[in-house]
């Protein structure tokens, strides 16, 4: 039956799945690396019916093409997100009940808030951060909580990754700020985002230390306790 | 028959070379969907060239689940695309 098509033209379909392959390796963006490995499975598909294997065919477009897309899609959207908790300036905006549930704690507000784009501090920071988590193809996600403890308190539950915070007036003195122009402090928990920010934000514009407990302090000189040991890292692209 | 074969193959590396050089994830997924069109296309030629309802039954199923993940997958990205 294989000689209605040339062995020129099956030897031509067949080098498509190569080509496609290398194609998805040398994807960056994970989102762009997966409609890549759907057009993949789509040249499978072409690969496996050209040969004869009419089912392995129909299983690659399935699974290929459908099944396994859209569960790393799912995936790769829900884990690479940078959580990052900031104190209310209007606490009436918070939920009636802020410990009703774990969901329920943070307030997840995707833009920068209006009234503080007037902040002449925040906003030169938040721009950092935004093209910080562009850069690495992650999601930032602002939680908003009522004062200093209940974020110090998400820190330690791991409910954010990260709290950023208005150091005041009087501490920025006693604090060990690279410079004094940063009125804004991030705590890091996760020790590759704190390695990533350390090299790439602006210390002109933010304070940035591990947090206490955490990995990234785990990998500082001082002395701190050690980490648990299963503590999951959201992932994160170089 | 066998220039349609080669003339169809030829039409499905413009996309596959739009969907490498473009950095736009909505152009790439145009080339996804224009991809799984041409091919199963290409396989239901393949199979009226054979006279093989096996694999033209592939074909079909192949049309339409590219474009199912087509949809399932642009509803997701729609969601990521704000930032």
């Amino acid at each position: 039956m294989i000689e209605s098509v040339s062995d020129l033209d099956v030897l031509a379909i067949v080098l498509l799945l190569p080509a496609a392959a290398i194609m998805t390796t040398l994807q960056k963006n994970p989102y762009h690396a997966l409609v890549v490995r759907g057009l993949l499975g789509s040249v499978a598909a072409l690969v496996y019916a050209l040969l004869g294997a009419a089912d392995v065919a129909l299983t690659e477009a399935l699974v290929g093409t459908m099944l396994a897309i859209t569960l790393y899609a799912v995936a790769v959207r829900s884990s690479l997100v940078l959580r990052l908790g900031t104190i209310a300036e209007h606490p009436e905006d918070l939920p009636a009940e802020p410990d009703a549930a774990p969901e329920s704690l943070g307030e997840p507000a995707s833009a920068i808030p209006s009234e503080l784009e007037t902040d002449a501090d925040l906003k030169p920071f938040l721009q950092d951060l935004y093209a910080f988590c562009q850069r690495h193809y992650l999601r930032l996600e602002l939680m908003s909580f009522p004062d200093r403890e209940a974020l110090a308190a998400a820190l330690r539950s791991r409910e954010i990754h990260a709290a950023s915070y208005r150091v005041p007036e009087a501490d920025r003195a006693a604090d060990s700020c690279t410079s004094d122009s940063c009125n804004y402090a991030i705590e890091v928990r996760v020790e590759r985002l704190y390695e990533l920010m350390r090299d790439e934000l602006n210390p002109a514009c933010v304070n940035l230390r591990a947090a206490p407990d955490s990995e990234a302090a785990a990998s500082l000189p001082t002395p701190e306790p050690a980490p648990e040991p299963d503590t999951p890292a959201p992932p994160t692209t170089v | 028959m066998n220039w349609i074969i080669g003339t169809m193959l030829l039409a499905l590396l413009v996309p596959m070379y739009v969907a490498f050089d473009s950095q736009h994830i909505w152009q790439k997924m145009l080339a996804f969907a224009s991809v799984s069109t041409k091919s199963s296309m290409l396989i239901l030629a393949i199979s009226v060239l054979r006279d093989d309802w096996t694999i033209g039954v592939v074909g079909v199923l192949v049309l339409c689940v590219g474009n199912a993940a087509l949809m399932l997958l642009a509803q997701t990205i729609k969601q990521v695309d704000k930032w």
